[in-house]
């Protein structure tokens, strides 16, 4: 005895104006009689705080009420009889309702560390009290509309950028202050999620080698706890784009491909939000740096500068 | 029509420095089908440069030759003709009509080539034709030292053979020529 | 019994074939222009010193080139790909093999995927974490593990077979993040030596990688998820044939690989699978531009080196495109070398051209796949942007020419563009003098690339003084020999100037004080051999300035292979007569003679010098000198004595001398004499006894010839008791091969025809010698027996005919026809001696064991009884029986049988109506 979801697409992508296809199929040994086949489609976001490098209290732990996007029931059979064998029954629902703007707008699917966000398909066939209603549930995506996508490849909008010891708000390496260093560079600010995050850098100077220079694309996630906002900041992902003492006064590119599942467009919604920025850290040569082998990375160190720079991202038509 | 040369006991390097010039600038590569040799060579240039007249050869070992990997007796069929070669040294007593015709019947060939008397010879009997092509260098043989240089080429075409005969006679290439057909007794 | 009685003379008569003259015939020459000189081949499996086997780089020069040029652009994308794979091949190992590596490798801890400790081993490879992954900090110095380099190298070999395992489990995942481990190897540059060979060892992997995400995508585009094909990608398809689920899983790779956090394996991994861009974009090679570019980031010069390489391999599975990146590429690696040349200043100036060898490989291949599609016209902007030629703009070059890059661009180019471009390439290799690469090696690679396709005179002419200007600078002989030896075969084309006086000067001047270096003796060679085959004439050789010098402080086995080349000249061109020449070729001898003797060199090494001494003795004429000739051959047997095939030599020529003194008419019995004599006594030295019966056998002909029947009867006895000492096998070598002592035996029973019989011993007397030592040998079987039986008939028969079928050629030597003419009892001892041997032949018939052999040994013995006897009441019962016997034993339609039937046929009719002439 089986009843499951299928889709019409395999990668379960849909925008909120486009109608959610797809079939119900069930497999009895036997017929069965129901009292009507119901498909629910929900949109949820989904808070919570976590104690941690924001440094909340205790109390903020918990989860903060989650916000309904949307809650769509269709009869898709009215009560009668399933046959025996497979039965496949087809099904398509609008997920926008016309003329309906109640709440939330579609957010696109999204699950980071705080912030959920969750669109899900449920079926159920009730069999009445003395038999146990079979159901079946499947998560599907959304993804912006299309007519608000921006056509691919966006103007290239760059933020140019230093690094140099003057720019640091933390400590550093005497040698590193006093001989100085200088890199420079700009990297693209407002960026797609199928493109990638480019940009370019120089090392002018440096009295230090240089060990490396990386990349972090940092995710900020936001919810609003009745005053309060409580920020998560987490790493999603590190670039190298520089690994050892590079040569002086080369362009070196800045290429970074969004990690998908990590990344959503930015979100700045009342209750929440959700943000990104890329740190760029320069890690130079030193002793003292062994004694760490395994910080944060976040921390500003003796023999790091950085610079830090935030993003949008927005979602763009695919260009393949 | 199939060119094949025949020769030997050219004796190079022992009694002959080289093959007469005359000859050789006869023998050019791309005319000759297959070459068959009667031995006595003896050195390994001269096969090279037999070779390289035309790679299909075949050589029956004589009692001089340095490559003692070459057969006693050798058959092959070129066209409708089966043809023996043998050096002939072993034949008693050497050139021997009767003897030739023993071996040609035990090796079954409607030709068959022989040396080492270093004297043209092309008979025929019963058993078919027995060719000598003589000594391609005019080297001196066991029973004289006035040979001439010859050797022969074979026109092989159907059941027809041409032989022409090539002989060195006081410095000038005499050319003949012998015809033959396979006849009904000699044929397969 | 009855010997059949032959008439040779009439026989011959009648079973000719008439000759008829004729002019025309197929070796007709037609027109003068065909008619060739053919020469003896000129190449005889002499040492060629451009095929040596030591990896100079000059080898390299002239295996590449055969494959290198071939025109791809016209061939299928396939077979351009096989080529190219084929290539990357053999480079591999080269470069695999190039660096010698110590047995053991200091490896950081950050390889750690190949020092596993035995609880990391059993961990399956599915549940290694990304987190595992993903710890860059680990300090490269921090633990420091020695490896042997065979578990280094097994190591690998299983992390492959673990990649290809979880792939085929469907385990995408740990394929990749064990692809990812691997590549990140690459990052430890400390193992200097052992990098080329880890190079290898981790493209195999990632190449692997690349093809197995390749099919996966295409499979996606080509099915769909039930297995049904969708649509054949045909192989120059377009981005817009793949479909929107294929694209996606392109799209999530790149994205997979695009999240690898260090530099290094990132580029190599996207390398790796670059080719499944073409799912995505019609011109996939454009991201080529960006990675070269994020390559900047790679500040360890031998990882960038190699990572520039990968890229350059990579994008020749491309279809044809713009490979104007290359030469970004080659400038990156050039510019670490002369950055690595200042941050280097310290260290030594081994260690520099260490670091450069290590570079090398990489160099010489960018160069090779830039150069393969770059034609004539974008030549000329190659070399600029490669900083070699000055912009037209920009009239300064901008940066400065490493003379690295420019060996392996003269090495690359197709010899025409050198050629044609040869004054500007000179000017180039002048500018460029540092440390990357020896300057002379570049002046001595133009000269190899010009020998290929030399220039025009007048070009010639300038380069000619501008390399003489530069060698005459150079103080060491290995730099000078080896610039001049390249350049050599242009000299020698044009035949200009004194240059070759020029050149053997120079070389006396360097060589003739200071002794030749080891190393420089294959130069020499080189050029002694090229001057050796350039002349027609060796004399004209030995004419040179200064050649006999040099040659002189010559030694070893280049003095060998140039004493080689010299008698191979001397002796290709005719008898050798000037006495001078004699004397100096006699000594090459034997100095070649000598080094073989002292040194121990293989037999197989010593069979081409040694055919050389045989064919210097061979060519040497002294005309009617002849007694002078024989003292030579004396001198000869002094000298060579040691070797075999020279004695061998020695008897033929004095036989040979003894033939043609015979021929002068002016015949002297003494020197004769002499001859024979020398042969005599020169045979019994030859170690392979069949050689000297054959020799023996030689030596009695021309003593037959000669009319000395004494010495010939001496002769004959020294060959037969050979048959005695004969040794069948020569302790584990290849036995004696049997058939050729029976044909010997055979050839001397016919040899016997001509010899006059000696009455005291009996006419039998040598054949009843030779049949008994023959059935006494061990090694005698009986069907050699049986040939041999069937020998002493034959030879019977001939005997006991009035007329002889040959004489001796000499007046002096009465046959036996004529000295037992009509001698009752000499006919009655051969056929009483021949009776008894046919009861013994047809015993010997019927013992034999083997069917097949018993039946063709009976038509064999039938053939010879008939064929020696007439056919009577004794004879018959025995051809009968023994045709009986081949009936029984071989095959109805054995043709032996047949033919040997239906002679036996006509016999017994044409004899029984003869009158028998000899009766008992």
């Amino acid at each position: 005895m089986s009843i499951e979801l299928k889709l019409s697409r395999s990668n379960r992508i849909y925008r909120p104006s486009e109608p959610l296809e797809g079939k119900i199929i069930t497999n009895f040994p036997s017929s069965i009689n129901h009292q009507g086949i119901r498909l629910t489609a929900t949109g949820t976001v989904n808070l919570q705080v976590r104690g941690g490098a924001a440094g909340a209290i205790e109390s903020f732990y918990g989860v903060v009420k989650p916000i309904s996007i949307m809650n769509r029931k269709v009869e898709v059979r009215s009560s009668g009889k399933l046959g025996s064998g497979a039965t496949e029954i087809p099904f398509s629902m609008t997920l926008k309702q016309r003329g309906q703007d109640n709440s939330e707008p579609f957010y696109e699917t999204f699950h980071g560390a705080n912030i959920s966000i969750q669109y899900l398909i449920t079926v159920d066939i009730n069999r009445g009290y003395l038999h146990k209603s079979l159901s079946a549930t499947m998560e599907f995506i959304i993804e912006s509309e299309k007519c608000n996508l921006l056509e691919a490849p966006l103007s290239p909008e760059m933020v140019s950028f230093y690094i140099t010891q003057d720019t640091q708000k933390h400590p550093l390496l005497p040698e590193l202050r006093s001989g100085g260093f200088r890199v420079k560079g700009k990297i693209s600010t407002y960026c797609s999620l199928l493109d990638s995050i480019t940009g370019e850098l120089t090392v002018e100077a440096s009295s230090v080698p240089i060990r490396s220079i990386d990349i972090h694309l940092n995710r900020m996630e936001s919810v609003l706890v009745g005053e309060m906002v409580i920020t998560e900041t987490s790493i999603i992902q590190t670039t190298q784009i520089a690994d050892g003492d590079v040569c002086r006064n080369m362009t070196l590119p800045i290429y970074i491909i969004p990690p998908r599942l990590l990344t959503c467009p930015t979100v700045l919604a009342d209750p929440f939000s959700i943000e990104f920025e890329v740190s760029i850290v320069v890690t130079f040569w030193s002793e003292l740096s062994k004694l760490h082998p395994n910080s944060d990375p976040k921390i500003p160190r003796l023999w790091l500068a950085m610079e830090t720079i935030s993003l949008t991202f927005v979602r763009t038509e695919c260009d393949w | 029509m199939v060119l094949v040369l025949a020769l030997g006991d050219l004796h190079i390097p022992h009694r002959a420095p080289d093959l007469p010039a005359k000859f050789k600038s006869m023998l050019v590569p791309g005319k000759i089908q297959h070459i068959i040799c009667t031995g006595n060579l003896c050195i390994k240039e001269v096969h090279d440069y037999l070779k390289s007249l035309c790679p299909d050869m075949h050589i029956a070992r004589g009692e001089y030759d340095e490559d003692s990997r070459y057969p006693e007796t050798k058959t092959l069929t070129i066209g409708q003709f089966k043809l023996g070669l043998c050096h002939g040294h072993q034949v008693i007593p050497w050139g021997d009509l009767d003897s030739l015709a023993m071996l040609q019947r035990q090796l079954d060939v409607d030709i068959l080539v022989t040396g080492h008397t270093h004297q043209f010879k092309a008979y025929k009997h019963e058993g078919g034709v027995v060719i000598n092509p003589g000594s391609a260098t005019g080297a001196y043989s066991s029973i004289t030292y006035d040979a001439n240089p010859s050797f022969v080429l074979m026109d092989i075409d159907g059941l027809r053979v041409v032989v022409y005969v090539y002989e060195l006679i006081d410095g000038e290439v005499k050319v003949d020529k012998i015809d033959f057909k396979k006849t009904a007794t000699a044929s397969h | 019994m009855e010997f059949k009685t032959r008439d040779y003379d009439a026989e011959e008569a009648s079973h000719s074939l008439p000759r008829l003259q004729t002019d025309f015939h197929p070796l007709v020459v037609q027109s003068p222009l065909e008619q060739v000189d053919i020469p003896l081949p000129k190449k005889v499996d002499l040492y060629d010193p451009l095929r040596a086997s030591d990896a100079d780089f000059a080898v390299s020069v002239a295996e590449g080139k055969d494959v290198e040029y071939v025109s791809i652009r016209g061939s299928s994308n396939e077979t351009v790909l096989q080529l190219s794979a084929k290539e990357w091949a053999s480079f591999k190992r080269s470069l695999m093999q190039k660096f010698s590596v110590a047995k053991t490798i200091s490896i950081s801890s950050m390889s750690d995927v190949i020092v596993k400790s035995g609880k990391e081993h059993e961990k399956p490879p599915t549940r290694i974490h990304l987190e595992e992954l993903d710890d860059p900090q680990k300090d490269a110095e921090a633990g420091v593990k020695i490896i042997t380099r065979q578990e280094y190298v097994s190591r690998l070999h299983e992390l492959k077979d673990e990649i290809c395992r979880a792939w085929q489990a469907e385990d995408r995942v740990t394929a990749l993040k064990l692809s990812i481990k691997v590549a990140r190897l690459l990052m430890d540059t400390s193992v200097l030596q052992f990098y080329p060979t880890v190079f290898v060892l981790v493209t195999d992997v990632l190449d692997m990688l690349g093809d197995m995400v390749w099919e996966r995508i295409k499979r996606r585009a080509e099915y769909a998820d039930d297995g049904t094909m969708i649509c054949s990608l045909p192989d120059d398809f377009k981005a817009s044939d793949v479909s929107f689920d294929a694209k996606e899983t392109c799209n999530n790779w790149f994205c997979k690989i695009g999240s690898i956090r260090e530099l290094l394996p990132r580029i190599y991994l996207e390398l790796a699978i670059f080719c499944c861009w073409r799912f995505l974009h019609d011109r996939p090679w454009e991201n080529l531009k960006r990675l070269v570019m994020m390559m900047r980031g790679l500040a360890d010069p031998l990882a960038s080196a190699y990572c520039h390489l990968y890229l350059a391999r990579c994008s020749q599975k491309l279809p044809p495109h713009d490979i104007g990146y290359l030469i970004t590429c080659i400038n990156a690696v050039k510019v670490r070398i002369i950055l690595g040349r200042e941050s280097m200043n310290g260290n030594s100036s081994e260690d520099r051209k260490m670091s450069v060898s290590l570079f090398e490989p990489a160099i010489g291949w960018i160069i090779k796949c830039l150069l393969k599609d770059t034609d004539q016209m974008r030549l000329g902007d190659v070399l600029v942007k490669l900083g070699l030629r000055a912009n037209e703009t920009n009239s300064s070059v901008e940066s400065p020419c490493i003379s690295i890059v420019l060996h392996h661009l003269l090495k690359e180019l197709p010899s025409e563009v050198v050629s044609s471009n040869a004054l500007e390439f000179m000017q180039l290799i002048e500018c460029s003098k540092d440390y990357s690469f020896d300057q002379y090696l570049n002046y001595m690679l133009l000269g190899l690339k010009l020998c290929e396709r030399i220039p025009l005179m007048e070009a010639v002419d300038a380069i000619l003084v501008k390399i003489f200007q530069v060698v005459a600078q150079y103080d060491g002989l290995n730099e000078y020999l080896k610039v001049v030896d390249a350049y050599l075969d242009i000299i020698l084309h044009y035949k200009v100037g004194d240059y070759l006086t020029i050149i053997l000067d120079g070389i006396s001047d360097r060589a003739c004080n200071k002794g030749v270096a080891e190393s420089e003796l294959d130069s020499l060679q080189s050029i002694f051999i090229k001057l050796l085959s350039h002349f027609d004439n060796l004399n004209d050789v030995l004419a040179l300035n200064h050649f006999v010098e040099i040659l002189d402080v010559m030694y070893g086995s280049s003095r060998n292979i140039v004493n080689m080349h010299i008698l191979n000249k001397a002796t290709r061109s005719g008898y050798i007569r000037d006495p001078t020449t004699m004397q100096l070729l006699f000594q090459v001898s034997q100095a070649l003679h000598d080094g073989i003797y002292f040194s121990s060199i293989k037999d197989d090494d010593s069979q081409q010098p040694l055919h050389l001494i045989s064919r210097f003795v061979q060519m040497v004429d002294f005309g009617a000198e002849m007694e002078h000739h024989l003292t030579f051959l004396v001198e000869c047997r002094g000298a060579f004595g040691s070797t075999n095939e020279l004695k061998e030599t020695l008897v033929h020529s004095s036989n040979y001398l003894a033939v043609k003194a015979m021929k002068d008419a002016k015949k002297h019995d003494s020197f004769l004499k002499s001859c024979i004599a020398f042969s005599e006594v020169t045979i019994p030295s030859i170690s392979v006894t069949i050689r000297q019966m054959n020799l023996y056998l030689e030596a009695a002909e021309v003593a037959l010839l000669g009319g000395l029947v004494s010495h010939t009867d001496g002769l004959i006895d020294s060959a037969i008791s050979c048959l005695q000492s004969l040794e069948v096998t020569n302790g584990s070598r290849t036995p004696v091969d049997l058939d050729g002592i029976i044909s010997s035996v055979r050839k001397l029973c016919s040899l016997l025809i001509m010899i006059p019989g000696n009455p005291e011993c009996g006419a039998t007397y040598i054949p009843r010698n030779v049949l008994s030592i023959i059935s006494s040998q061990s090694w005698i079987t009986r069907r050699l027996k049986i040939r041999t039986f069937c020998a002493v008939i034959s030879l019977s028969t001939t005997l006991s005919q009035h007329k002889l079928p040959y004489h001796a050629n000499s007046r002096e030597i009465v046959g036996n026809d004529l000295l037992f003419f009509y001698e009752p009892s000499y006919y009655q001892e051969l056929l009483s001696f021949s009776s008894s041997v046919v009861q013994n032949l047809l015993d010997e018939v019927k013992q034999e064991p083997n069917q097949a052999a018993r039946g063709s040994l009976a038509l064999e013995a039938c053939n010879c009884i008939i064929s020696s006897f007439k056919a009577n009441q004794e004879i018959v019962p025995i051809c009968s029986k023994l045709i009986e016997i081949a009936n029984s034993c071989l095959h109805t339609n054995n043709r032996y049988l047949h033919s040997t039937v239906n002679y036996l046929e006509k016999y017994f009719i044409t004899s029984t109506t003869e009158v028998p002439a000899v009766t008992t």
